[in-house]
């Protein structure tokens, strides 16, 4: 059994469904996936350097996987207020349109 | 062989959170794979990451639970089941190589018999004390953000 192939195997399916899905909620599912091939990594290395170093560092990662999750969240809240979508395409398009709006006025 | 089986339940779940269409489907597999993750740290003797795994992924996949059911819209057709299943086979594929290959290599045993308590507090302690501030800045942004947002 080798977690680093299992690692990057989750690291896998994460970047495919970063770059194929277009709602906010997947793309941070994708990003939880990301982040927990990446915490295997730790566990991995942990236990075949210092484990109790290891597991410290670990404990640190999962703090700053918190915040990114908590900023996707509250980003994906407020573009679901404003523009009552989640779909980053649509959100795209508006973008898109409002930039062309302020450079015809 | 309780390992190999864990690793192949995290892989198909995954595989799902992401193909999955309805959020709330979707989560409930993260919520699998997540659970998959745990048992997996448990029994390699890593227990404070299990129970911070733990901890952390049920304030995460409650939260993504609420925002699932709030946000997102229903899709317009269901994806029939021949299709997850499927990809539930794709997945049982994409779990052999890391049961049945191996890129490994011997690792030096250089452990310093340091505990997890002393690794944390007296040689990480600046990184504890800053990422603290880290999130405690983001809670503070994201209040501020979504204050601004509500009185705009």
């Amino acid at each position: 059994m080798d977690y680093m192939i299992l690692s990057a195997t989750l690291l896998a399916i994460g970047v495919y469904g970063l770059l194929t899905k277009r709602h906010l909620v997947k793309v941070l599912i994708s990003i939880e996936l990301i982040a927990m091939g990446a915490s295997m990594n730790f566990v991995l290395l942990a236990s075949s350097l210092d484990r109790a170093l290891g597991e410290a560092f670990l404990i640190l990662a999962f703090s700053t996987d918190t915040c990114v999750t908590a900023i996707v969240l509250a980003l994906l809240v407020i573009a679901a207020k404003k523009y009552g979508t989640c779909d980053i395409r649509k959100l795209a398009e508006i973008a898109e349109s409002g930039r062309g709006e302020s450079k015809n006025d | 062989m309780i390992v190999e089986l864990l690793a192949v339940g995290l892989v198909v779940s995954a595989c799902l959170a992401v193909y999955l269409d309805e959020a709330v489907y979707s989560v409930a597999s993260l919520a699998c794979a997540f659970i998959f993750l745990t048992v997996l740290y448990a029994l390699n003797d890593a227990v404070f990451v299990a129970v911070f795994q733990l901890a952390v992924g049920a304030g995460t996949l409650a939260v993504l639970f609420l925002a699932g059911e709030m946000l997102s819209e229903k899709p317009n057709k269901e994806k029939p089941l021949r299709n997850v299943f499927l990809v539930g086979v794709l997945a049982l594929v994409l779990a052999f190589p890391s049961i049945f290959f191996s890129v490994a290599v011997t690792p030096a045993n250089v452990s310093s018999g340091v505990t997890f308590g002393r690794a944390l507090w007296d040689l990480r302690a600046v990184d504890v004390i800053l990422q603290g501030l880290v999130i405690l800045t983001v809670v503070l942004g994201i209040a501020i953000v979504l204050h601004e947002r509500k009185g705009a």
